[in-house]
């Protein structure tokens, strides 16, 4: 049995549900022997900003229980370095990307979207909403939503393409983000960006990370994604969902689009296994084969409610 | 430039070297060169816990029959490193190497090299010691440890030395063999009495490379510090091993590194 693996987050068509998340992938090039960009059904850049940008002093990582939090601080080469040097190969090489946005600033948000309006070959707009706003005293522009909604409008008038806001499991009132991501233009949501989280040294006595906080994640946060991607599901049935938290496997792809995910990413297995991505797909593709699924867009949404 | 890869590698045989470390020989069907100073990403468990492979730097590789010997020196810290002791010969794990850049062995090679490894950062050094020893390129070499016990592959080290005529320098924080104190103040010592290396090659504990990098700074000698920073990946995109250099920048030490000549990094090994 041949099983389409084909989907569709909002009008932009997938080859297949597995993309690779934002800041474990690189621009997109870094893994070309490991896992190409063009087999995954797309890429989401690591985040870029108008300026380039160092990032947090060290230590930034550290291991935990089936996990890590990190705290990298964004660090990117900026929105023209990516433009100029990385979106044409990418385009060459029939990668659909998505571009991961942020700022500390809402014009800085649309700085990056206007820059890469220019490049070629991009797909669409993912919006980092878990940066301080330097404006309004650093609250995160993803735990307002007044804020999100006004950011995410901002953004919505410098693109046509598709535009995904990734929601952030910190937020007070996560249905309340979505709900003014969605009422400021974005076409999907994004969920969950990583959870707020400490390592601390019981001999030094000091927290592990540089920063002290950092986000988690990996398989420890899969339940936590999970019933976030339900909920908002739940609330909101025809916003498209792009799930993402701790997946390692096929089956955990086939949960998230139970769930209401009508594709996911993977992010922190690829640290451990570049090619995780594609192992993932080919163990969803055996799974629905399996199963007797010939479609996996099917599966979205599909769980069944005691 | 070595292509890297992602390979089972199947644990043939280990040897414990010292209370905390021990020698692990992984064998691979797929040829995996290596040069001196690179390193390799490695499973430590077969679930999601612990989640991360570990970085270790590789200590020597060679044909093995028909398949490929990968030798790794390895000091138990954590988790990680405790199952990779005790999980039985036979276990397959992955291993992703060669990656980032290793020592230079050819510049300078017209004057003897300084090799000097601390505690374990043993593993690059011999590598590059054996090299050189194959290479017939002449070198002293430096080893030191907090005590006698954990001296590593002393032996070995004897060997490689004696192959090009060099001196073996060991040296133990107590004293329990060797010259007591640190290997760069054994270093310093020569050099001082008027003793020349055309080059430093140093792997060890981070105060002792960064006490070398400001010498090497200060005396004029070049020196290439293989540096150990935590890193989730290997491979460049978590971007967690950044390594500051003197013009500010922050570049993933397992791309760019992890050797970095002292003189690129940033004020923490300059003087």
């Amino acid at each position: 049995m041949r099983v389409d693996l084909s989907t569709a987050v909002g009008a932009l068509e997938l080859a297949n549900p597995v993309m690779a998340a934002s800041g474990t992938f690189g621009y997109g090039l870094d893994l070309l022997d490991l896992c190409p960009p063009e087999r995954l059904g797309a890429v989401v850049t690591k985040g870029l900003s108008p300026a380039p940008r160092a990032g947090n002093p060290t230590p930034r990582i550290v291991e935990t229980a089936a996990g890590m939090i990190n705290a990298i601080g964004l660090q990117n080469i900026g929105a023209e370095a990516f433009c100029q040097e990385v979106a044409g190969e990418l385009a060459r090489r029939g990668a659909t990307v998505i571009v991961n946005v942020f700022g500390e600033r809402p014009e800085q948000y649309r700085a990056v979207i206007e820059r890469c309006e220019q490049a070629e070959g991009i797909a669409g707009y993912e919006l980092n909403v878990s940066c301080p706003n330097v404006d309004h005293g650093g609250m995160e522009f993803g735990h307002d939503p007044h804020q999100l909604e006004a950011l995410t409008a901002l953004c919505r008038a410098a693109t046509r393409k598709p535009l995904w806001v990734k929601l952030s499991p910190n937020a007070p009132d996560l249905v309340g983000t979505a709900r003014a991501a969605v009422a400021g233009g974005a076409d999907a949501l994004t969920l969950i960006n990583t959870l707020r989280a400490m390592a601390i040294d019981p001999y030094r006595r000091r927290p592990v990370l540089a920063t002290a906080f950092g986000g988690l994640s990996g398989p420890a946060i899969k339940p936590v994604a999970l019933r976030m991607v339900f909920e908002v599901h739940r609330a909101l049935p025809a916003v498209p969902l792009v799930g993402i938290g701790g997946i390692e496997t096929g089956k955990d792809v086939v949960e998230f689009l139970l769930a209401g995910a009508a594709a996911v990413q993977v992010g922190t297995a690829i640290f451990r296994h570049p090619a995780a991505p594609l192992r993932i797909l080919d163990e969803l593709e055996e799974f629905c084969r399996a199963q007797g699924v010939e479609r996996v867009s099917s599966l979205i949404g599909g769980l069944q409610w005691p | 430039m070595i292509a890297r890869r992602d390979v089972p590698a199947r644990l043939l045989s280990r040897r414990e070297l010292s209370p905390t470390c021990f020698s692990l020989l992984l064998a691979t069907s797929e040829e995996l060169p290596a040069e001196p100073g690179q390193f390799g990403m490695l499973t430590c468990g077969q679930g999601l816990d612990p989640l991360l492979r570990r970085p270790f730097s590789i200590a020597g590789v060679r044909p093995l029959g028909r398949e490929w010997g990968v030798e790794l020196l390895v000091k138990e810290v954590g988790r990680g490193t405790g199952w990779l002791r005790r999980a039985p010969l036979g276990t397959t794990l992955e291993l992703l190497a060669p990656l980032g850049h290793g020592f230079n062995l050819e510049a300078g090679a017209a004057a003897p090299a300084a090799l000097v490894a601390g505690g374990i950062g043993l593993p690059p050094v011999l590598f590059a010691a054996e090299r050189l020893a194959e290479k017939g390129a002449p070198f002293d070499l430096f080893v030191g440890a907090a005590t006698a016990q954990e001296l590593l592959e002393v032996e070995r080290c004897r060997a490689a030395v004696a192959a090009v005529g060099g001196e073996l320098v060991l040296c133990t924080d107590d004293g329990s063999m060797g010259e007591p104190g640190f290997v760069t103040a054994a270093l310093a010592r020569r050099f001082a009495a008027g003793q020349r290396w055309g080059r430093v090659l140093a792997c060890g504990p981070d105060p002792m490379l960064q006490a070398l990098g400001r010498w090497s700074i200060t005396e004029g000698v070049v020196a290439e510090l293989s540096l150990e920073e935590p890193m989730a990946c290997g491979v460049g995109v978590c971007l967690g091993c950044v390594v500051e250099l003197a013009d500010g920048r922050r570049v993933a030490s397992c791309k760019e590194g992890p050797v970095f000549e002292a003189s690129r990094l940033a004020a923490r090994w300059r003087p």
